[in-house]
């Protein structure tokens, strides 16, 4: 187990930059997630770690050593791939043992440490099968044997679970999890499943075209995303984004929507010293569905951090636990997300409560936090 | 079920129509090309005085195996009577190397060009895949001229060299398609396992190769083993492989045409491939689409 170090790191196949200086860092023991969508880099990243390919620019440390131009196979890492990988002509204990007997482990010592493995991920009864046998929970379990096995100073996962049908995936993905908690270990995950970097990371690294985003724990990337990507990406269903406009009204700084009658104003409930510089121009105000609800008690109440507003419904979707509740603000489809037992009917108009207390504002050019 | 019962009356009587129409071009296209073959072995299986007095597409009266046995022990070819046996063993000689190394480089080459894609890999194998295209011909005399050089001229080894780099360029092609199809995750598992170019060549991608295996080994017997053309210019006299001495023994009969020993070894120099493709036949067109479908 070790830190993870990547500093200034670059990868360019010929004039076409994959990566631009990404910079992570990471202590012995976290649970990084790289997410982002496809063609984003996340998965090139996870390869220049592993030293299948190599970094045009830039430093890349586990712990103290700098690995740039070590060999994979020196790098004390393991990997566990997407598709498995799994050497078909071999059994699973095969499979299992293959790293070590290329390392030269004595034969004592690579039955005991099968067996240990084995009887940690629970597939004992499946040793002496092939992996064409193994149904895909199993393959992936075998996978992630393999990987066990070495005790390796990180472990890599490259979309490890997007193989699996949905129920299979929910689980594997607690088991990782539990896996993580009780080996400590080093963890680089790559995703493009944005609910399986929430659950597992202890801080996720967003990226697009090749550009690390945002880097930081999975709470503050879903209260205080950087920009509107970040913002959009993260949390299911997405943040709303709404054009508006920053007015101050006796002190008080206030979102306004423009819309067909009255527009809407909902008051600030903080106002940090970088919004004063935006006062009367233009921003997006973005807002999760959850933090978009029906009336709350105590809303009226002066001081509090619910503001209202009137709006009419459009289509309701219930989901079981909630209802996303359509609305239409300025021409753009907004979702709230109400209790089912207050769930309106659609065509009728309701009252909604805004939390002001988890808002974002960006600024329309640059799409950045405010 | 019902509604095909409704008007089935008809369409049966229409298809059994067709059906027997369809079996009765298949079974006069099996037959013209199988009629060939029943002449030969009738013919061989024949005394000569029965050839002489009979007609041609009559079966044996009286089945004798004298003919096979004078093509394999007596039959002259060129001055030598010994039978065809002694260039038989030179065809064994020549093909059983040739198909292994061909088929080795074809997979060792097929793997470098899929797994580790060096620069200017797809040129090189570009320019392998020119070589499926030049005629024999055009390489005779060069060809001779190396053989020469390297002191291999009229020899067994030279005719292996020259079908090897003759067969490369399918074996290399076929391993490569098939290559093609199996996941690259598969080489990167084994790297970070730390096994190195050959480990898993050797360990995971041979063992994983056998339908290419075996279409390479079929074609590639079948082409050298049939070769006439190397054989008799770059193999002379007592090295010349069996399709030469058959040549021979045809050509060089003096006094009376002994057509039952001619198709008794033409025979037996046809089994062998003949035997190859009904003990792997299957393999081999499992093998081709495998390759072909996913490359």
């Amino acid at each position: 187990m070790a830190s993870l170090t990547l500093d200034k790191v670059r990868k360019a196949f010929g004039p076409v930059e994959v990566l631009k200086e990404i910079n992570l860092a990471i202590d012995d023991g976290e649970f990084l997630v790289l997410v982002g969508p496809s063609g984003c880099g996340k998965s090139t990243l996870l390869n220049l770690i592993a030293g299948l390919e190599s970094a045009t620019d830039g430093e890349i440390r586990i712990g103290d050593r700098v690995i740039n131009d070590v060999h994979p196979k020196d790098r004390n890492i393991a990997m566990v791939f997407q598709s498995y990988a799994l050497y078909p002509n071999m059994t699973v204990r095969k499979n299992i043992t293959f790293g070590l007997e290329i390392r030269g482990v004595s034969n004592q010592e690579r039955d005991k440490a099968v067996a240990d493995v084995a009887k940690l991920l629970q597939i004992e009864a499946l040793l002496d099968r092939k992996p064409s046998q193994l149904s895909g929970g199993q393959r992936q379990r075998v996978a992630m044997g393999r990987a066990l096995v070495r005790d390796p100073d990180i472990f890599l996962f490259d979309e490890p679970l997007s193989n699996l049908d949905a129920k299979l995936r929910v689980d594997m993905r607690t088991e990782i999890k539990k896996l993580h908690q009780r080996l400590g270990s080093t963890i680089v995950y790559v995703t493009h499943d944005q609910i399986e970097a929430m659950t597992l990371a202890s801080r996720i690294a967003v990226m697009k075209d090749g550009i690390l985003q945002q880097f930081d724990t999975p709470q503050n990337i879903y209260e205080r995303p950087n920009n509107m990507f970040v913002a959009g990406f993260i949390g299911s269903p997405s943040m709303n984004f709404i054009n508006a406009t920053l007015s101050e009204d006796n002190g008080k700084l206030a979102v306004t929507i423009p819309r067909d009658g009255d527009p809407i104003v909902l008051p600030l409930f903080e106002a940090p010293e970088s919004y004063h510089g935006y006062v009367g121009k233009d921003v997006v105000f973005g807002i999760r569905p959850e933090a978009l609800t029906h009336k709350r008690t105590g809303s009226d109440e002066p001081g509090s951090q619910y503001v209202n507003f009137e709006s009419k419904v459009e289509v309701i979707e219930p989901t079981g636990a909630d209802t996303m509740t359509v609305i239409e603000i300025a021409g753009k489809e907004i979702v709230a997300r109400v209790r089912p037992d207050r769930q309106p009917t659609p065509g009728e108009s309701m009252t909604f409560s805004a939390d002001m207390s988890q808002i974002s504002l960006f600024d329309p050019d640059t799409e950045l936090r405010i | 079920m019902a509604d095909i019962q409704t008007y089935s009356h008809d369409a049966g009587w229409k298809h059994t129509v067709l059906r027997g129409l369809l079996y009765l071009v298949l079974i006069l296209f099996a037959a013209y090309y199988l009629f060939p073959l029943i002449v030969m072995i009738a013919t061989s299986l024949k005394s000569l005085d029965e050839i002489r007095e009979g007609s041609l597409i009559s079966l044996p009266r009286v089945v004798t195996f004298d003919a096979w046995n004078y093509a394999w022990n007596e039959a002259c070819v060129g001055v030598e009577c010994t039978g065809i046996k002694i260039y038989f063993w030179n065809s064994v000689k020549m093909a059983i190397p040739a198909v292994l190394i061909s088929t080795f480089l074809g997979a060792i080459n097929g793997y470098a060009l899929t797994k580790w894609r060096f620069k200017g890999a797809n040129i090189v194998f570009a320019l392998l895949l020119f070589g499926c295209f030049i005629p024999f011909q055009v390489v005779l005399l060069p060809m001779s001229q190396v053989l020469g050089k390297l002191g291999l001229a009229s020899s067994t080894p030279g005719l292996v060299l020259v079908h090897v780099v003759y067969g490369l360029c399918f074996t290399t092609l076929f391993f490569r398609n098939y290559y093609v199809s199996i996941p690259d995750e598969l080489v990167k598992a084994a790297t970070i396992d730390g096994a190195g170019f050959f480990t898993i060549f050797w360990r995971i991608i041979l063992p994983i190769s056998t339908p290419i295996i075996v279409v390479s080994v079929i074609w590639q017997f079948t082409q050298i083993w049939n070769d006439f053309l190397f054989g008799a210019s770059f193999a002379s006299g007592d090295n010349a492989p069996m399709t030469v001495a058959l040549n021979n023994i045809v050509n060089t009969t003096t006094g009376v045409k002994q057509y039952n020993v001619d198709m008794a070894a033409a025979l037996l120099t046809g089994l062998p491939t003949l035997l190859v493709y009904v003990l792997a036949g299957k393999y081999f067109v499992r093998g081709l689409t495998a390759g072909s479908v996913k490359g």
